[in-house]
Parts: C-alpha cells; sequence; structure tokens
C-alpha cells in the first residue's frame, strides 16, 4: 500500500465514522437548554412570542429555552415522528388534548399533577379544559389556547344586501339565496392544501344542526353517529355544496384553501364563511379596512339547537417528554405561557391569538387588544350554549376517519350515513379500547 | 553442510513467493475493503437497516408510540382487499402507462430532432431542461396557479374570447385531477429524458446515417432502423428507472391535491404517507412499503432476465 493509497483509505475510514456519528445524532435535547417546537402564522406572531414569551422567560431562567420553529400544518406530524425515534423537545407541542392523551398512554409524557399542584393549574384553568386535559385522571397536557368556531361576514357586503347576521337555518338560507343570486358565494369553504379544514366545517355544522346534548351523548357511548340527526346534519352540508352554496360547488371545495376564503370575504366575492377564532388576526390582515370584518356565533341549523353555540376549541396542548433531563424548567415555561393572564392577553393583543383557558375577567383585557378578542371571549364563559370542536373532542382515529372520507361525501361517491356509519365504527374501537377523552357535560345535564 | 535438490530449491524459494502472493492479495482485498467501507456503512445505516425494520414492522401492529405486537399476515390481508389500496395501485398502474409513453414520446421525438438542429441545439437543450431543476414546490405552485378555475390559464383564455377552459377545475374535478397532475410531472420530467436521449444519439456513429442517406432513407427511418437500436440500452435503462420512479411517485402529487379530491389522486405513496403520519399505523404502512419495494424488485428482476436470458446489450 503506497501512502496515497494509505493516507485515502484513512480520510475515507475516518469520514464515514463521522458520518455514521451525525447520522446517530438528531434535534434531541441538551441538558443545559430547555427546547421547544413552536409555529406560527406570520412572522410577526413569531417574533411577539419570542419577545414576550422565549426572551421573557429566559431573562430569569437558569434553564433558558431554545425555541425551534416549525411549519404551523405540519408540526402535529413532524412532533409525532420525533416523539417516536425518541428525538421530541422537552416541551411536547400536541395539536390539541386530544393528540397529547396518545403520548401520554404511550408514556411518553410525563403526569403533571405535581407541576399543576406547585403552579396552581387546577384553579387557574377552565374547569372544561383541565378535565379535558386528564388521561386515567392524571393531568397529562396543558392547554395553551382557546377558540371556538364561529360566523365571519364583511359589514360592509351584508349592510349593502340588507343583510344581518343569521341565527337560524331559515335565516341562513335566506341570505345564502340571495347571496348566491348576487352572484356571491353564500358560504366559503374548501380543504385545498390543508385537509383538515374540512373538520371546522364538519364541527361548525354538527354542533349548530345535531347540537351539544346529542353530540355529548355519542361522545360517551349513549348514542351513534348513525343516528338520524347526524344523517341530516351530513345531508344538509351536501345539499349546500349541490347547490354551489358551499364554495362554489364540489369541485371547486377541493380547490380553495383558507386564504382564498378569507380573501374573497374581503373583496365581497364571498357572503359567509365558518372559520375559528383563530383567523381573527388574519382577517384584519387581509381586510382593506380591519374594522370591516365581523363575526357573530354560528346560526342555529335546526329546530334541536338554540342559536348561538360556542364549540369549544383547543388547539394547542403542551406536555412534558419522559426523557427530559429538564422536566422542572419545562414546567417553569409551560407555566410563563399560561399561568399569568394579563401576559397571555398581551400576546393575544399583539397577535390576535387565542388566549389560553384561564377564567379572564373583562377588566383583564388591555385596552389595546381588539374589542372583537373582547365580545369573544366575554360571550363564552356567559353562556351555556357551548359544544365540542372535533379535533379537540374526537379520538385520534375517529378525527382522522371525519376529515379524510369527508371528500367523498363532497364528490357524493359515498352517502352521508355511508359515511357515519365508517365513523361510527372508527369511534367505536378508539371507545372500545379508551381512547377517548372525558367531555365536559352539557349545561342542564350535571 | 545440506546439499538441496535442485527441485527442493525451487519449491524452497516458491513457498516465500506464494506468501508474499498471499499477502498482496490480502492487503489488496483490505485496501478494497477500506475503500467500500465507509459506502457500506451508510448504506447500513440509510437502507438496509430501515429497510430491515420496515420488514418486521410490516408484520406488526406498531402506531409509532407504543411497542408493537406481532399480527402476523394481517397487515398484508388487509392491504389486498382494501379498497383505498387497490385505487392507488391502480391509479400507479395508470401513472406507469402514461410516463412509459407521453414522457418517453417527447423526449425521444424532441431528442431526435434537436439532434438534427446545426444551430440553437444548447439553448432548446437548456430551456427543455429548466423545469427539471426547479423545486417541486415552486413548479407545483406555479402550475397550481395556472390551471386554478378563478384566474387560471382558463379565466386567461376567456379573457381574449376562447371560453372552452372557463370552467374546467383542472385539480378539482376527480376525473380530470390524476391527468393533470400527470401533465405537471410530465412538463417537469420530459426535458430531462430529452437531455438523457440526445447524449445518447450524439454517440451513435454518423457513417451510419451517411450510409443510410446513400441508401435514400429519410429521417424517419434514420430514427426507426439505426437511431433506436442504437440507443437501446439507453432507453430500456429509462424505461425500466420510469416503472421504478412511476411507483414512488409523491412529491407532485402530495403538493398539488395531497391524493384528492376523494382519493382519485391516491398512489400507493400517498396511502403510505397517510397511514404512517395522519392515521398513526406504522405497520401496516411498512407493509404497503413492501408492496413497492415488491414491485421494484420485479422490475429489476424483469431487467436482469433482459440482459441475461435474452442478451440484450442493455
Amino acid at each position: 500500500m503506497n501512502r496515497t493509497t494509505r493516507i485515502l483509505a484513512a480520510v475515507g475510514a475516518v469520514a464515514a465514522t463521522a458520518l455514521a456519528l451525525t447520522a446517530c445524532t438528531g434535534g434531541g435535547r441538551s441538558s443545559s437548554d430547555l427546547t421547544y417546537w413552536g409555529a406560527f402564522y406570520s412572522p410577526d406572531t413569531e417574533k411577539a412570542f419570542q419577545e414576550i414569551f422565549v426572551d421573557g422567560y429566559n431573562g430569569a431562567a437558569q434553564t433558558p429555552v431554545k425555541m425551534e420553529v416549525k411549519e404551523l400544518t405540519t408540526i402535529g406530524k413532524l412532533t409525532d415522528t420525533a416523539v417516536a425515534a425518541g428525538q421530541a423537545p422537552d416541551v411536547i407541542y400536541a395539536d390539541g388534548p386530544s393528540s397529547a392523551s396518545d403520548f401520554a398512554r404511550a408514556g411518553r409524557t410525563i403526569a403533571l399533577d405535581e407541576y399543576a399542584q406547585k403552579y396552581d393549574w387546577q384553579d387557574k384553568l377552565l374547569p372544561w379544559a383541565y378535565e379535558l386535559s386528564k388521561v386515567d385522571d392524571k393531568l397529562s397536557s396543558v392547554p395553551t389556547g382557546y377558540g371556538s368556531m364561529v360566523l365571519y361576514y364583511n359589514k360592509s357586503v351584508f349592510a349593502e344586501h340588507g343583510w344581518t347576521a343569521p341565527t337560524t337555518l331559515s335565516e341562513f338560507e335566506t341570505v345564502a339565496a340571495s347571496a348566491a343570486a348576487a352572484g356571491l358565494v353564500p358560504l366559503g369553504g374548501g380543504n385545498a392544501g390543508y385537509q383538515g379544514m374540512s373538520e371546522w366545517l364538519l364541527t361548525a355544522v354538527l354542533n349548530a344542526a345535531v347540537g351539544p346534548d346529542k353530540l355529548y351523548d355519542v361522545l360517551t357511548g349513549d348514542a351513534s353517529f348513525t343516528d338520524p340527526e347526524f344523517v341530516g346534519a351530513i345531508d344538509l352540508v351536501k345539499s349546500w355544496i349541490d347547490q354551489g352554496w358551499l364554495a362554489g360547488g364540489s369541485e371547486s371545495y377541493f380547490t380553495t384553501d383558507d386564504t382564498a376564503n378569507i380573501t374573497g370575504l374581503a373583496n365581497g366575492t364571498t357572503a359567509m364563511y365558518m372559520s375559528g377564532t383563530w383567523a381573527f388576526n388574519s382577517m384584519s390582515q387581509v381586510f382593506e379596512d380591519p374594522e370591516d370584518w365581523a363575526w357573530a356565533p354560528l346560526p342555529s341549523l335546526s329546530d334541536a339547537v338554540q342559536p348561538g353555540v360556542y364549540p369549544l376549541a383547543i388547539g394547542t396542548a403542551l406536555s412534558i417528554n419522559t426523557e427530559s433531563k429538564n422536566a422542572d424548567a419545562a414546567a417553569s415555561f409551560i407555566d410563563y405561557l399560561v399561568g399569568d393572564a394579563d401576559r397571555a392577553l398581551e400576546y393575544t393583543a399583539r397577535t390576535g391569538e387565542n388566549p389560553p383557558p384561564l377564567a379572564i375577567t373583562a377588566d383583564q383585557f388591555p385596552a389595546e387588544i381588539d374589542k372583537r378578542t373582547v365580545e369573544l371571549y366575554t360571550a363564552i364563559p356567559e353562556t351555556t350554549n357551548v359544544g365540542y370542536a372535533t379535533w379537540t373532542f374526537f379520538p385520534p382515529k375517529t378525527d382522522a376517519y371525519l376529515i379524510s372520507e369527508f371528500d367523498k361525501v363532497v364528490t357524493g361517491d359515498v352517502t352521508s350515513a355511508a359515511y357515519l356509519e365508517g365513523l361510527q365504527q372508527a369511534f367505536q374501537k378508539e371507545h372500545d379500547a379508551g381512547s377517548t377523552l372525558t367531555p365536559f357535560t352539557p349545561a342542564g345535564r350535571e | 553442510m545440506t546439499i538441496t535438490s535442485p527441485t527442493s530449491t525451487r519449491a524452497g524459494a516458491a513457498a516465500p513467493a506464494r506468501r508474499r502472493g498471499s499477502a498482496l492479495r490480502r492487503r489488496r482485498r483490505l485496501i478494497a475493503w477500506a475503500f467500500v467501507a465507509p459506502l457500506l456503512l451508510v448504506n447500513l445505516l440509510v437502507i438496509t437497516g430501515p429497510g430491515t425494520a420496515s420488514i418486521l414492522l410490516s408484520f406488526t401492529d406498531w402506531d409509532g408510540l407504543n411497542s408493537p405486537s406481532f399480527v402476523g399476515l394481517a397487515n398484508y390481508a388487509e392491504l389486498f382487499t382494501s379498497a383505498a389500496v387497490l385505487n392507488a395501485l391502480w391509479h400507479n398502474v395508470i401513472w406507469t402507462a402514461f410516463f412509459l409513453v407521453v414522457p418517453m414520446a417527447m423526449g425521444l421525438v424532441g431528442a431526435f430532432l434537436l439532434s438534427r438542429l446545426r444551430r440553437g441545439q444548447m439553448l432548446f437543450r437548456v430551456l427543455f431542461f429548466i423545469p427539471y431543476v426547479l423545486a417541486t414546490v415552486i413548479s407545483a405552485a406555479i402550475w397550481r396557479q395556472i390551471m386554478d378555475p378563478d384566474g387560471g390559464i382558463g379565466d386567461a383564455l376567456a379573457t381574449i374570447g376562447i371560453p372552452f377552459l372557463a370552467d374546467v377545475n383542472f385539480l378539482g374535478n376527480p376525473s380530470l385531477a390524476l391527468g393533470s397532475v400527470a401533465f405537471v410531472n410530465t412538463w417537469q420530467w420530459w426535458g430531462f429524458l430529452l437531455v438523457i436521449f440526445l447524449a445518447a444519439m450524439q454517440a451513435v456513429d454518423p457513417s451510419l446515417y451517411e450510409a443510410a442517406k446513400l441508401d435514400g432513407a429519410g429521417p424517419v427511418r434514420e430514427f426507426w432502423s439505426i437511431t433506436l437500436p442504437a440507443i437501446r440500452p439507453t432507453f430500456v435503462f429509462l424505461a425500466l428507472m420510469t416503472i421504478i420512479w412511476s411507483f414512488l411517485v409523491f412529491d407532485y402529487i402530495y403538493v398539488l391535491t395531497q391524493g384528492g379530491p376523494a382519493g382519485s389522486t391516491d398512489v400507493l405513496s400517498t396511502v403510505l404517507y397517510r397511514e404512517a403520519f395522519e392515521n398513526r399505523r406504522q405497520g401496516y404502512a411498512s407493509a404497503v412499503a413492501m408492496l413497492l419495494t415488491s414491485i421494484s424488485a420485479i422490475t429489476v428482476i424483469g431487467y436482469l432476465v433482459l440482459r441475461r436470458k435474452l442478451k440484450w446489450d442493455v
């Protein structure tokens, strides 16, 4: 072996070893920093989070938090993969308590009861949110934002046509028919780019047409998704699609995304849009006059449901990685995010993001916060007409079925009854396996 | 004093020589292994290891979080009776047939025409190759805009009095969606085929064309009788890779339609992705992966048969 060959062989061996070692390391945890993955709607939102929460926490923390920003639509899947690989950060993101419960059942996250006691989370968090975050009677995650589904509209467009925000099915149909006649898309919708958008619509319709009482019965195993009320609700959506009321028809449904719906509202080509309260910020950014958009509670879509139902939703829940070497610091950071209402509302005021499910009084809202946000978060605590968002209260596989198979209802490939039969089968499996969460009891049934 | 015979002297000299030869061969083998070792290690880490794990996981119900349980052939039984998988497999077959015909034909004909250009050949090569170097997400986003029923090409044509595409929703109509995505992928892919075919054509002996011309052959005759047989190794290789890549297709479909509307653009890889990352069924997804691997393996075996049994020069 000559000298050159020996050198090349040695370099090859070193490079291979280095590559192998690189492959074996990941984005995992070190004991010096607290790791956290965040995802945001806009750079401004990210900046506000960084300044208020990350920089604020790090100012006094012994173990500083190191935030890694991910794509909002994929952070859930990224986290799933990282958790499976044992490479998740110290503070684990989940798309809500339902996803977080899977991590807890698999022993990938720790019980938080000790920290709940230390930081007084049980008293600070709203009871329904606290109870929902339990698995086997132990707190498994902490919700960091809650909101609801509402009906958005353009005030100028409604004034121009003499419409008022509908509160009943007949009022909704009157506005929709009038909008269609005027050449507008009556109701925005679609799932282009993010199939999960379908469950926003389904959450709104199921709560407004079937009602929280019946949904509670299904979620607790006392009723079935195949019951006539559910079939009627899905048939109602299908009729909107067939009439071209929803998204302009079935084909447009698959090529319309959230931005297009909000833009449609802003430029007056779409009359109404049922979406989540996380869109407050987007509305203000897209509307030329930010004062021109308005929200209204969902209209009642059947005689069985009172107008103005608010499906409660938790979009983000945080847990602590079982393998974390910084569990105490992780709990401290989570408390920094949710434990102080003033700090949380400062973030909401700057970004329009939903605040944590804390007991907030009207006088706590900062002066600069959007008044529509104040209206929402004072209306929800005052009403008993609250329901269940699918991504928060449905178990994961049932929720996945709800989203993916709805496409076939839109195209007419399956009937409402067949779709709901499959939904019931998916739910029954998870219910039998004990993978469902405990929904809050509807008012009047305690 | 020992007197050795000439024979024993030769034997005595041959033994150290054999030892030296054996040591040299060992050293050469060691050097060869030293060079191959890094690649073997990488292969072990990123192909053999995960591949073996996938085979094992395909017999389990692993959800990615809890410990896997052995379920025997249950995943495979479900695989071959699942409407979603069979639908996706059929789309893969359609996709493969489309890509074996349309982009291959475009690449062949385009390369043949370009090969006859005296000037400007490089310009066209670059122009046709540019889509191939564009990131999938970017070209998919561009085509999504072009195909958008509101403000896309249909609207643009309608404004200049050509309304026949005005109401066509390329990606939203289940009957058109698969073809539309295949069209976009062809737009990106055919330029690559063209460049490879052109390179192969330029290696063909020019005297064959001169002889053909003397015999009165036209361009079409030259193409069928000289060009095509001469580039057969390249053609067969690209056809083989087209089949394998067609069954692995994922990116354009995921970015443009995510397998929708209602599964009308689903292929095996989108089903695999959905089962693994949305439904948390890594065990079942591994079985889908095994199906994909089997199809690729069958294709490669077919290639080897062509090489060895039929003595094809490919």
